[in-house]
């Protein structure tokens, strides 16, 4: 794991001084509203319905022990004893004092962490595989590179005050748990004829009211480039990107408007000018970084258990993965207890995540874009203690990618952009599909819900996907099918009129019956679907209960 | 009948004009404005007051609870998430 | 207008072009794409970049490319909706200056100039990025250091030696003079528990003493230490308090050299605001000296008489009192005069004699020749 050295502690400290220095100016007036808000979001302060919420960045969604037990503090001391992990690898709290804000950054830095430009418009918290470093099929450790680019990106002097928000992932593996073809840069790590390693590079892609799909501009990028061609990319989007509409203000719409063959020429030509600039990264400084990404060593020997235990093997049927190191699994431990509030943590459950990360997990934990956790190292003999610590912790639930695994953004329960809720949505659905037995049966599919079309929830790239819509005061929600995130990444396509909220469990429930009756064999949700095409489940969505 | 709603800039919470000036949690103690023109100066008084109320801005209030269009937003505003607590509901997961 | 003391030598190139009525200012708007904004200002000593609103970051790339690409070297200077927590941002893609279109925060914009070290990426100020920092020589080659602080501004490299190279091991030496608020108020801004030494030989000028008082308590300096001379020895070698007259380098190492040496042992390096124009052996000062072992950083080295002038202008700083009655350079009241216009500013130094150095800043063993 990266560690800070002098250079980055003095950064963190001076920027919460910054941040200190602000809140003052805005109680006293030196700051308006208007001029403090796109400073707090770039410290990840958003002032929701209720109160101000935090976002804290978990830089590629790695943390460790003491990390998630600074977590858990805060949480307990200015919150209200919860956290809420989001589908970009961060934590927020939802109701933290604005003036206890300096002192939580106070506490964060004290272990490495930030909440720096996890809003606003701005370059956002880079995001990886969170099994990066793990995952059988992995080709390169993504995260070197992630750190890398968060470093550059941090108060870069001519890329804060962007047109609209930007995000950049980093993948490693041969499968695509990042979601690079919906961010508005991907890098996907490769390799070329001569077996060095380097990036295919994707642009345009992001959710939100007008989802697109990343295009490929570049297939084969040297690593001493990257922040030359990534300065290239953002130099052309923060002068050509549009700031009249704030709809059209994402690179993605630039990169449509003139096509992704003209957004790369004129990227090419700014790099021509700057490639060979005190912007290539000395090799000295690519080892450094390297170097803090070590894989665990192997535990010879240990296979995966045997076990009488039904709860324990069905945990490791669904929450355990292979790992690329002989001995060693991936563990995903669920957010998503039946009925709960999806992504949710209390201080007491961080504890004990950072307690199994000390003892059974080489002191690591990651957080998903799926709002779970993963200890990424664990080996195959601690296997069942680390079930039995979760267990205790009531963090044991075995539905890692099941229909009861949903992903929700906060939606109306708290946030102010919202037009409809998503948590209760997500709570009765995870409910009717417990009660009916049809998570095992069904097997791996992606239920993912939006209060309104930002898309925090990622709705967009659900197999089912569902979205809250407010008509004069009620709430309506349209059913997507279709969608998926990953290396076949798509756009989920809306199946007709919204339901109300009260009914969708059912259409849903109803939807993963008709997949259940014709699905053959081995065949996933998604296959179905694509084979078969929306009709039948269309039909079934809309069937009179 | 309308009334002024708005968050407080040091902690964010959710607060409501009273008559006098103040600013209260209680949104029976808020002042209920009942014609368009009175309701807009009492408005303008309000974001002249920028130290201490973020974003003031009017609500319609029918038998004393937030009403019209965003009724059920304002609603969630004045008695919190409908989700359940987080606190309980993860708590009992580890009792059960 | 705050300035951002940037490329000083051009910006006085300027102004002398401007007040000459040479060169034209040429204003444009940040969304003006580069190329055309490099014919526009073919010719301006200065160009200024509008900000319709603080959030539309255009102009941040524009003046990059102006320095950059177009290899426009004039002054540049950011004007419109602005707000003072973008002056490193603005500083760091090549603007001199600033004039923002709300002008009562100067003080925001000095504590927003010198809020951050270090930078991670590298931009038009030359600073070297973080990455390159860590790849870089040792702390303690003055050569490297020298190079390093060439061409930055003087609180760039006060806040980089007092926050980074020496930190906890650094204090400013001051002798609360005709100049001396200049690096004061920089350090006020970047560290103001900066230890200041403050040498009160028994001789100083009331004046002096009061202008201490009132310029601390003003810019809010919170770690006066003040050095005197030793009393029993003072009693033994200057009984009749006409040392200064008989010997007056005698009078210098009993009151200024030896009281320094004895605090000296605390701290790694000292701050002090010699100026290449005072002349004499000043003239070929280094940013960045050793002096017995230990460093002098001297940042202001390169200032003119005009920058300092200008500087006590633009943040308003209280002057000595004894400026305005021709004194330039001010040390204790027997051995300091008034001078010509004309003269250095050092001329009324123990005016009438060949010394020019009380010996604080003089290797100890040509001091003591």
């Amino acid at each position: 794991m990266y560690k800070y050295d002098t250079y980055d502690h003095q950064m963190v400290r001076e920027r919460i001084a910054e941040f200190r220095d602000q809140v003052e100016r805005r109680i006293d007036g030196r700051l308006t509203e208007d001029q403090f808000k796109p400073l707090r979001l770039m410290n990840g302060v958003y002032l929701q319905l209720h109160a101000y919420m935090l976002r804290v960045a978990i830089p590629y969604g790695t943390m460790n022990s003491a990390q998630l037990r600074v977590l858990g503090r805060i949480a307990r001391e200015y919150d209200k004893g919860y956290g809420h992990f989001t589908t970009r690898t961060n934590i927020q709290y939802n109701w933290p004092a604005l003036t206890d804000i300096p002192d939580i950054l106070d506490e964060l830095a004290a272990v490495e962490m930030h909440a720096i430009q996890t809003s606003g418009n701005c370059i956002r918290n880079v995001t990886t595989d969170p099994f990066a470093g793990a995952a059988a099929d992995e080709l390169e450790d993504g995260r070197p590179w992630a750190e890398i680019i968060r470093q550059w990106s941090t108060f870069h002097p001519e890329f804060t005050f962007l047109p609209r928000k930007f995000k950049i992932a980093v993948n490693g593996a041969s499968e695509d748990r990042a979601g690079l073809r919906v961010h508005d840069i991907g890098l996907q790590l490769v390799k070329n004829e001569a077996g060095e390693t380097g990036f295919e590079v994707w642009v345009g892609g992001g959710q939100g009211r007008t989802p697109r799909l990343g295009h490929r501009i570049r297939d084969f990028l040297e690593p001493r480039d990257l922040l030359s061609y990534l300065t290239a990319i953002l130099r052309v989007y923060n002068q050509h990107g549009r700031r009249d509409n704030l709809y059209k203000a994402r690179i993605k719409m630039l990169v449509e408007a003139i096509g992704p063959e003209e957004f790369a020429r004129q990227t090419e030509a700014e790099w021509d000018e700057i490639r060979d600039s005190n912007l290539v990264l000395p090799a000295e400084e690519i080892a450094r970084i390297r170097a803090f990404f070590d894989e665990p060593p192997a535990a010879t020997g240990s296979a995966i258990p045997a076990t009488g235990r039904a709860d324990f093997a069905a945990w490791l049927r669904r929450n355990r993965r292979d790992h690329k190191v002989e001995g060693l699994s991936s563990v995903v431990i669920s957010l998503k207890p039946i009925g709960g509030t999806p992504g949710d943590i209390t201080d007491v459950q961080l504890e004990a995540v950072a307690d199994l990360a000390e003892k059974f997990g080489f002191d690591e934990a990651r957080a998903t874009p799926d709002q779970n956790l993963v200890l990424p190292h664990v080996r195959n003999s601690d296997l069942e203690a680390v079930f039995d610590g979760l267990v205790a912790a009531g963090l044991a639930t075995a539905n890692a990618g099941l229909a009861t695994d949903i992903v929700a953004c906060p939606g109306l329960d708290y946030c102010a952009l919202a037009n409809a809720r998503s948590i209760p949505i997500a709570q009765s659905i995870s409910n009717l599909i417990e009660a009916e037995g049809l998570s095992d049966q069904v097997g791996d599919v992606t239920i993912k819900i939006d209060g309104c079309i930002n898309a925090c929830g990622h709705h967009h790239v659900a197999h089912i996907g569902v979205l809250g819509v407010d008509k004069r005061g009620e709430e309506f929600y349209q059913i997507t099918l279709g969608g998926n995130f990953g290396k076949d990444a798509s756009i989920g396509n809306i199946v007709g009129k919204g339901l109300a909220g009260e009914d969708v469990p059912a259409a849903i429930v109803r939807a993963l019956n008709t997949y259940l009756e014709i699905r053959n064999e081995k065949e996933r949700f998604i296959d179905t679907l694509r084979r078969v095409g929306p009709d039948a489940f269309k039909e079934s969505i809309y069937a009179a209960a | 009948m309308k009334t002024i709603t708005a968050n407080r800039l040091t902690d964010g919470r959710v607060i409501y004009r009273t008559a006098e000036g103040e600013w209260t949690e209680d949104l029976a103690r808020a002042e209920r404005l009942a014609d368009d023109a009175t309701a807009e100066a009492r408005l303008a008084e309000a974001e002249a007051e920028p130290a201490i109320a973020v974003g003031p801005y009017l609500i319609e209030i029918e038998d004393d609870a937030p009403g019209g269009q965003k009724w059920r937003r304002e609603g969630i505003r004045l008695t919190g998430p409908t989700t359940g607590s987080t606190k309980t509901v993860n708590a009992s997961r580890k009792a059960a | 207008m705050l300035q951002l003391d940037r490329k000083t030598v051009t910006r006085e190139v300027s102004n002398a072009q401007i007040e000459a009525g040479g060169g034209t200012i040429v204003e444009i708007d940040g969304d003006t794409p580069w190329q055309e904004a490099a014919t526009q200002i073919s010719g301006a000593v200065q160009v200024d970049i509008r900000f319709p609103s603080f959030k539309d970051g255009r102009g941040f790339s524009l003046a990059t490319l102006l320095r950059e690409r177009a290899g426009y070297t004039g002054r540049l200077r950011a004007v419109g909706d602005l707000i003072p927590d973008q002056a490193q941002f603005l500083h760091r893609v090549g603007f001199d200056d600033v004039a923002p279109d709300r002008t009562d925060l100067d003080a925001d914009w000095a504590r927003a100039r010198a809020r951050f070290t270090h930078a991670y990426q590298p931009a038009q100020d030359r600073v070297t990025p973080i990455f390159g920092q860590r790849t870089a020589t040792p702390k303690d080659d003055l050569a490297a250091l020298n190079a390093r602080y060439r061409g930055a501004d003087a609180i760039d490299i006060l806040r980089d030696a007092i926050r980074n190279e020496w930190t906890g091991r650094i204090a400013i030496l001051s002798s609360f003079g005709a100049e001396a608020a200049v690096g004061l108020h920089m350090i006020s801004q970047v560290a103001p528990d900066t230890p200041v030494i403050f040498l009160d030989t028994g001789r100083l000028f009331a004046q002096t003493e009061q202008y201490q008082r009132a310029l601390t308590d003003q810019l809010g300096l919170t770690n006066i230490r003040m050095v005197r001379p030793q009393a029993e020895e003072a009693m033994a070698e200057d009984p009749d308090d006409k040392l200064w007259q008989r010997d007056p380098d005698a009078c210098c190492a009993l009151r200024k050299v030896r009281p320094l040496d004895n605090v000296i042992g605390d701290y790694d390096a000292l701050i002090t605001g010699r100026k290449r124009f005072h002349g004499g052996e000043r003239m070929a000062l280094p940013v960045v000296e050793r002096l017995d072992g230990r460093i002098r950083v001297n940042p202001l080295a390169s200032w003119s008489a005009q920058q300092v002038t200008d500087y006590f202008q633009r943040y308003d700083l209280p002057r000595h009192p004894l400026s305005d009655m021709g004194y330039a350079s001010i040390g204790c009241w027997p051995c300091t005069a008034p001078v010509q216009d004309d003269d250095d500013v050092r001329a009324g130094r123990w005016s009438g004699r060949s010394k020019t150095e009380c010996g604080i800043h003089t290797p100890s063993r040509i001091a003591a020749e």
